[in-house]
């Protein structure tokens, strides 16, 4: 049988959940940093190591000392890169896509002669005129999987091999901060669960869905019983239990100040028009993003999520209508930022598991693909076009376009040039240069 | 017995209750268990001592003392993981069968029916999702097979699919009839069964794919998410599945009907309107012709070939071995148990039922390490809660609970339906479980049930030492319900 199941055993994680006196290699040696969940059983995944556990560690030596953020935003289901950064002057690009390439490539907004942006990114378009947008184009890696869960996986944990289980931003959070006691160091906004890109068995870090409704409904004294009844926990998810309520007090507490404090200076509507309702309310989301960062809540990686990118089907209005509510939620983050006069601190990043086929299907659609551009947006940012725009006449076996970037050059970038992180510790290796950055924060 | 014994008495005397003997009742097996010593404040600390703890890395912690030596606590860790909890009368029943009679029933019960949602004539299938939300909720609190139903919530969540874009509530509505249907029949015709599903053909595009010029979605997920897993098949045979599969089309409307979708604007639609159940009907000018070499098999494949292809692998049987084990014995299972699962299964021809047989009458899942091995799912701890309490009208609270957890029945995150186990652990969940808690205990005007014996009926009498020593405080039974329902022992099962 081929499915990777874990080499540890119910017994051997029972024995191992002190996870407060644990180092990470002890974990290792005890199996924990393991295989799959159901979840990820379909993709060879370990979703959520089951002792996942709190970090209750002392800083890191070498800590970051700047107060740089970076916010992820996750285009899940595969973002059609052709359709977002638009190749203007391709005859191949019809020939592939007689039904979806016309107005896509008419209406585009045009960056250089070769290349514009999909007609509903306008606000994006005026960031890119005052030199606040990067776009790094051909951005993939080796061997493509075309199975969205495991191309989830390698974007997340930053590993194609398919062997390391931690997040790259949960790496980051456990080598480059200190999140003990300080659970917004990392937050995901506007979800339910732990986004795999920020998980590590030695991270806290915070979700919370919807900031208005976010604490206990019954008050105080619930908040305050439950903070007594989850400590010390028994199990094999003891610590997990324990930490997530002690992570809502503290994010609880620091919410009540920080709403007080900050008066959105946008206009944030999740109120846009789309093909199928959205699961998720990006501008909703980045909204509180804003509020923790203009607040000083101490926030550093932020990570939020549009899904519905898997546009197999009549792509078309789904794609333009996905591209104009990232682009108005984008649009009134940037400005509230500037208008809180954090714009120069904040980096934002989009990243999707795949770009899509070249050639349509008959849904009106196109399926999974392969390389696909980056949107890199702010202040801190060098303005301009990165990379380079993969052939669509020098297509791979599969039929999809070759890589130019590896995805880790990107964030590289990001940890060492941004947050001033030791990328090469995080990474495990050192990649090209993407210099989209105004000025490194650290060597990179 | 009250909750007053010293909470922190560790004690490894749940696991010697007395077995409880076939005819006992509830209140009888409860009586004993109580006199033969169960108590709160049963942790058992790993490593022996605290000294140890201190300087161990590798034996440090508290784990629960597995109860499951007595055959009332294991008739309770049945219920929990097959069913949906239990209310006092359901457990009274199952304790006087006992486990193996418990485990036939489960089994051999014919799934009952779901009451007719009339919403499902809607022209469309447009009416609201929280009343097909609000109907499944109301059947899983209310049916007389709620093994039936844990089965229905697992292909719910293994053979996935969304309201939102297969954009006809209709659909989706008899795709939960159907998943019930076939839940513990056979996983030859169940696959046949989920191809023609008319929501599934919308929600993985197979309803508009072409023999000439085929959609890869659905072809791909069958494989890496429906049967085999990823690195089981490759690129070539998503490829020429997707060719084999091709031609399925939703089933024609019996009638349509304008509807105004926009007052304002006065736009109108002629929506399509079904007067019964349907599945997806083949069109053979649509089909693939030619032949097609997939998963070592060369020429002409229809969708049975395909299926039947798919169930000569030996990947099949493993892959599904290991999900059913996750979600009802352990995180982890180990290879082994996996591959005596797998045998039986394929032995079976794939039967359903054989293979929840095994699992459910397997030594490893009433292994003292399943105990409180795995999470409830956001559903299942609400269904839990609300039979706990013997309550029925519960539902509507807990469709508007159910986002803040992380499963609203209909809209799972992705195709990969929803994670398990740790997964549903995070500030947020955690945060949302207790609010529930909070709402439907004031949801309940006037007296609760008495909460005298819930430590044991269930708690099993194995509590950690906050919680034994919460209870011990609390002065009334709101309280002491609230603190056994938002305990961690309550979201595990």
């Amino acid at each position: 049988m081929s499915q990777p199941i874990s080499t540890a055993t119910p017994n051997r994680a029972r024995a191992h959940i002190g996870i407060n006196q644990l180092k990470r290699r002890d974990f290792l040696r005890a199996g924990l940093v393991f295989g799959a969940g159901a979840a990820g059983l379909a993709a060879g995944y370990a979703a959520v190591p089951d002792a996942f556990a709190r970090a209750v560690y002392a800083a890191k030596q070498g800590g970051v000392a700047n107060d740089n953020v970076l916010v992820m935003i996750q285009l899940a289901g595969g973002n059609d890169g052709l359709r977002t950064v638009v190749p203007l002057n391709d005859p191949t690009l019809h020939d592939l896509r007689p039904k979806l390439s016309g107005p896509m490539v008419s209406q585009a907004l045009p960056l250089t002669a070769d290349f514009g942006l999909n007609h509903n990114l306008g606000g994006i378009k005026g960031l890119w005129d005052k030199g606040k947008v990067a776009i790094v184009q051909g951005v993939g890696y080796d061997n493509p999987t075309f199975s969205h869960f495991e191309s989830i996986r390698i974007w997340e944990t930053g590993d194609p091999t398919r062997r390391q289980v931690d997040g790259w931003l949960g790496r980051t959070l456990a080598t480059a901060y200190d999140s003990n006691g300080h659970p917004l160091t990392g937050c995901a906004c506007g979800t339910t669960d732990v986004p795999g890109a920020l998980r590590d068995l030695q991270a806290t870090l915070t979700v919370i869905q919807n900031q208005k409704a976010f604490g206990f409904t019954g008050g105080t004294d619930v908040e305050a019983a439950v903070g007594a009844l989850y400590k010390g926990t028994p199990g094999i998810y003891g610590a997990l239990f324990d930490t997530a309520i002690a992570t809502a007090n503290d994010t609880i507490a620091t919410l009540r100040t920080s709403s007080a404090s900050y008066q959105p200076m946008a206009d944030y509507t999740d109120n846009v028009k789309l093909v199928y309702s959205s699961k998720n309310q990006l501008a909703a989301a980045l909204q509180l993003a804003a509020e923790l960062i203009v607040t000083g809540t101490g926030v550093k990686l932020l990570h939020v999520t549009l899904g519905g990118f898997d546009t197999h089907y009549t792509e078309l209005n789904r794609h333009d209508d996905l591209m104009g509510y990232l682009d108005s939620a984008v649009s009134a983050f940037y400005q509230d930022l500037a208008a809180h006069g954090k714009a120069d601190k904040v980096l934002i990043a989009t990243w999707s598991e795949f770009g899509r086929r070249p050639k349509e299907n008959a849904s009106g659609g196109t399926d999974h693909g392969a390389a696909a551009p980056l949107l890199l947006i702010g202040d801190p940012v060098k303005g301009g076009l990165y990379g380079s725009s993969p052939s669509l006449t020098g297509l791979d076996a599969t039929g999809n376009l070759k890589y130019a970037v590896d995805f880790r050059s990107v964030y590289q970038e990001i940890l060492g040039g941004h947050l001033g992180a030791d990328s090469g510790e995080i990474l495990g290796s050192k990649f090209d240069r993407v210099p989209f950055l105004q000025a490194a924060a650290a060597p990179v | 017995m009250s909750v007053d014994t010293p909470p922190d008495r560790p004690g490894s005397a749940a696991a010697t209750a007395a077995p409880a003997r076939r005819g006992l009742t509830r209140r009888q097996a409860l009586a004993a268990a109580a006199a033969t010593g169960v108590t709160v404040g049963a942790v058992r600390l790993l490593g022996g001592s605290m000294q140890n703890l201190a300087h161990s890395r590798t034996a440090s912690g508290t784990d629960w003392v597995s109860p499951l030596g007595s055959e009332t606590a294991r008739v309770m860790h049945l219920l929990r993981r097959a069913t949906f909890g239990y209310t006092p009368a359901q457990l009274d029943a199952a304790l006087s069968a006992g486990f193996s009679k418990t485990v036939d029933a489960l089994i051999e019960s014919k799934p009952s029916e779901p009451p007719t949602l009339a919403e499902a004539t809607t022209p469309g299938g447009r009416f609201a999702i929280g009343k097909l939300q609000q109907w499944w909720f109301d059947h899983i609190l209310t049916t007389t097979t709620p093994f039936a139903e844990r089965m229905t919530l697992f292909w719910h969540g293994h053979f996935t699919s969304d309201y939102r874009k297969a954009a006809d509530d209709t659909f989706m509505y008899w795709q939960n009839l159907t998943w019930r249907r076939m839940a513990l029949t056979n996983l030859r015709s169940m696959l046949m069964q989920v191809t023609v599903d008319p929501a599934m053909l919308r929600y993985l595009d197979l309803a508009t794919s072409t023999g000439q010029n085929p959609n890869e979605n659905y072809s791909r997920e069958l494989m890496e998410l429906f049967t085999m897993g990823a690195g089981n098949y490759s690129e070539e045979d998503v490829r020429q599945a997707a060719k084999a599969l091709a031609g399925w089309q939703l089933p024609q409307p019996d009638s349509y009907a304008t509807v105004v979708v926009d007052a304002a604007k006065n736009v109108t639609r002629k929506l399509p309107v079904y007067a019964t159940q349907k599945s997806g009907a083949l069109n053979q000018k649509r089909a693939y012709k030619g032949t097609v070499s997939f998963l070592g098999y060369s020429g002409s494949l229809d969708t049975q070939g395909v299926i039947d292809r798919i169930l000569a692998q030996p990947a099949t049987a493993s892959f599904l071995a290991v999900k059913v084990a996750q979600h009802f014995v352990t995180p982890q299972p180990e290879r082994a148990y996996v591959n005596r699962l797998a045998d039986t299964f394929r032995r079976s021809k794939y039967d359903m039922k054989t293979l929840m047989r095994a699992i459910l009458t397997s030594p490893e899942f009433t292994a003292g390490a399943s105990y409180r091995a795995l999470l409830k799912s956001p559903t299942e701890f609400m269904v839990h809660a609300s039979n706990a309490l013997n309550a029925t009208g519960l539902s509507k609270i807990a469709v508007a609970a159910a986002p803040g957890m992380g499963q609203s029945l209909f809209d799972p995150p992705d195709v990969n339906g929803w994670p398990n186990n740790a997964s549903w652990i995070s500030s947020n969940t955690v945060v949302e479980r207790v609010n529930f808690v909070t709402a439907a205990l004031g949801h309940i005007k006037g007296a609760l049930p008495s909460a005298k014996d819930v430590v044991h009926q269930h708690l099993d009498g194995v509590l950690g030492p906050q919680t034994a020593n919460l209870l011990n405080q609390a002065t009334d039974d709101r309280s002491r319900w609230f603190i056994t329902l938002a305990s961690p022992e309550f979201q595990l099962k």
